[in-house]
């Protein structure tokens, strides 16, 4: 098992390795942190500019390999994932953020299943009825629906309830405006403030564990050992949770291990429409801004998150398969 | 499984006297009328196909019954509730929100449907490769594959469109959206190759020393058509969706071209003073996923021989 992990974190990592490698090349083709200084006006004189860009390592006139050694070698010996080309630092902006979206995504990511699994084994076990079809094509509606539009729809209603209610109930941006000491406040401005993001986010993230869940489960309903245990005597209901439900939720675990990455990365458009300042808007933020170290910096940490949810997928679907550790 | 012997007895016995009275020739149905008879047979399907055929006239001919065009703008109407000369009110710079939405609408389809068709051709073509040259091929294939996904694509493509769309507009979006649109879907086709590559008539090709290209497009991505069709219709949700946010964030189409996405943007700097600018893209959007969706999943089931949608014996 430990040989397992080993080789493949080792893959992970190489294949990590490249692909940033990859996504600093193509920021910096891509990218014109030089636009930045010149489309300025009154135009900053041309030492300024050069001295400016040369300092956050930008400078277009160096060659890219050298941009690109400077880079490698920074943040292997000082962890250091350089600057903005207003020169801030990209590692103090960074953390901050990551905290915010994770303030923000943990809890509907962890809704989301719950509530996705839960309605997915409730529609399986009642295929083709109509509670069935009506969470089908609602669960349809919110497959397809562009999360900006949902999220704004979400904004529009809790509007017209603040303005029906006469006071505000559901703040639309920001995490959290109150600044006083009681903690009960405090937590109840939270609440007020995270309550539209998660359910926009709840609603788009359920839809997938509810339409494979049901279908796992749906697979194993229909399997031999399911009629042999009902055979046996057992209940429809003993039937399904001690066999059927068991199996099926193997797959869904492993989509699990692979969404706690999603958690770190945030949200973008939800980010952007609730004026919450997480990763996701950072990185609009800086690709508006031409800046290359930031959102090579984003993409590293995204990637980070990627592979460690397929690690974690690896490790626990080798866990309940022992055929897996063999190929 | 009771239930439907229980209903396949019951249908038999009414089913017998018919067809002994009308003796009728077997008619020869073709493969495309047999799929199309098993896909409008589904309602949801129909309804796809109407909705998507309306908006598709809409977005062709809307702009011909319009009053105004979508760049030019009513200065003495800015941000203007839903009226008789603006059906659908102005935006704050008093460009007409249907002729917006029109406009919009129709790029949105546009970048949808290209980009959907462009990324299942490369993906479609990438993943057969790859499976049937077997080997070293696919692994170095498979790892660029993984290479690609550690990265999350939208970020890759939000870096592409919005460095480079300054001037060429739209064009690099669809670009942008290929670019890294096709690499999961090349994962899946490859996943269904590996069975086709060891039928017995792929061999025979091979024997009879026909290329391995010819192969490729000839035995192997023509077995997989209903796949690759499914996808693409489903494919078009997924970048009409890419748009939407991109264009939504200010990173993908830019003024004086509108997208829905843009519209979107522009409805949100105004939710609480003017919300109908809002309304007409959603609705819109929504009607435009919720349609192909419909279509992709009732093609699932025209071309799966074992759906429900083959109908009820002699039908």
């Amino acid at each position: 098992m430990l040989k397992f992990i080993a080789k493949r974190l080792a893959n992970y990592v190489v294949m990590l390795f490249v692909a940033v490698s990859f996504t600093y090349f193509m920021a910096s083709a891509f990218m014109h942190p030089r636009s930045v200084y010149e489309s300025r006006t009154p135009r900053p004189p041309q030492d300024s500019i050069e001295r400016t860009l040369d300092l956050a390592n930008l400078n277009d006139r160096t060659p890219v390999l050298e941009r690109y050694w400077n880079w490698l070698t920074a943040i292997v010996t000082r962890w250091d994932w350089g600057k903005s080309p207003t020169l801030e630092s990209v590692n103090s902006a960074i953390a901050p953020r990551v905290l915010a979206s994770t303030e923000l995504v943990t809890l509907s990511t962890v809704l989301s299943i719950v509530l996705g699994v839960a309605l997915g084994i409730y529609t399986a076990q009642r295929q083709y009825k109509w509670q069935d079809r009506m969470f089908m094509v609602t669960g349809t509606l919110f497959m397809v629906i562009p999360s900006a539009v949902l999220a704004l729809l979400i904004v529009l209603m809790a509007i017209a309830v603040n303005d029906t209610v006469g006071f505000r109930m559901f703040y639309v941006t920001g995490l959290s405006s109150y600044t006083g000491d009681d903690i009960g406040l405090r937590l109840l401005d939270f609440l007020q403030h995270i309550i539209l993001p998660t359910i926009s986010l709840t609603l788009l993230g359920m839809v997938g564990y509810h339409l494979t869940q049901r279908t796992y489960l749906l697979d194993e309903l229909h399997a031999d050992y399911v009629r042999t245990a009902r055979m046996k005597g057992l209940t429809r209901r003993q039937a399904v949770r001690r066999h059927a439900l068991r199996a099926s939720l193997i797959p869904t675990g492993v989509n699990v291990a692979f969404s706690i990455a999603s958690v770190f990365t945030g949200a973008v458009i939800t980010e952007s429409i609730f004026a919450i300042n997480g990763l996701g808007r950072y990185f609009i933020t800086a690709i508006n801004q031409s800046d290359i170290n930031a959102s090579v910096a984003i993409a590293a940490f995204g990637g980070v998150c990627t592979l460690t949810g397929a690690l974690l997928a690896d490790i626990f679907s080798a866990w309940l398969d022992p055929r897996i550790k063999m190929s | 499984m009771s239930e439907a012997s229980v209903s396949a007895n019951a249908s038999a016995p009414k089913a017998a006297p018919e067809s002994k009275e009308g003796k009728k020739e077997v008619k020869h149905l073709s493969y495309g009328a047999l799929i199309a008879r098993r896909f409008f047979r589904q309602p949801s399907a129909v309804v796809g196909v109407v909705l998507l055929a309306i908006l598709v006239l809409f977005a062709l001919f809307g702009s011909s019954i319009a009053q105004w065009g979508y760049d030019e703008p009513d200065f003495l109407s800015l941000s203007g509730a839903p009226s008789s000369s603006h059906w659908l009110g102005t935006d704050p710079g008093g460009s007409d929100l249907y002729a917006l939405v029109v406009h919009g609408l129709g790029k949105s389809l546009l970048i949808g449907v290209i980009t959907s068709v462009a990324t299942m051709a490369i993906a479609a073509i990438y993943g057969t490769a790859i499976a049937f040259f077997g080997g070293w091929v696919e692994r170095i294939g498979m790892w660029i594959l993984d290479c690609l996904l550690v990265v999350p694509s939208f970020l890759l493509i939000a870096m592409l469109v919005r460095a480079a769309n300054a001037t060429a507009g739209w064009i690099w979006l669809v670009i942008g959206l290929t670019a890294f649109g096709w690499v999961g879907y090349a994962r899946i086709i490859r996943t269904m190759t590996l069975s086709l590559r060891e039928r017995d008539y792929v061999k025979a090709a091979h024997f009879m020393g026909v290329g391995s290209f010819k192969i490729i497009l000839r035995h192997l991505v023509p077995n997989l058509a209903s796949l690759i069709i499914i996808n693409t219709v489903l494919g078009v949700v997924g970048a009409v969706n890419s748009e939407t946010a991109l264009s939504f964030l200010g990173v993908g189409i830019k003024p004086p071209d509108t997208s829905l996405g843009s519209i979107l943007q522009t409805g949100q700097s105004t939710i609480q003073t003017a919300p109908w600018i809002l309304l007409a893209p959603s609705v819109v959007l929504i009607l435009l996923c919720f349609s192909m969706q419909l279509i992709g999943d009732g093609l699932r089931d025209a071309l799966d021989p074992n759906s429900a949608a083959g109908g009820k014996v002699g039908a």
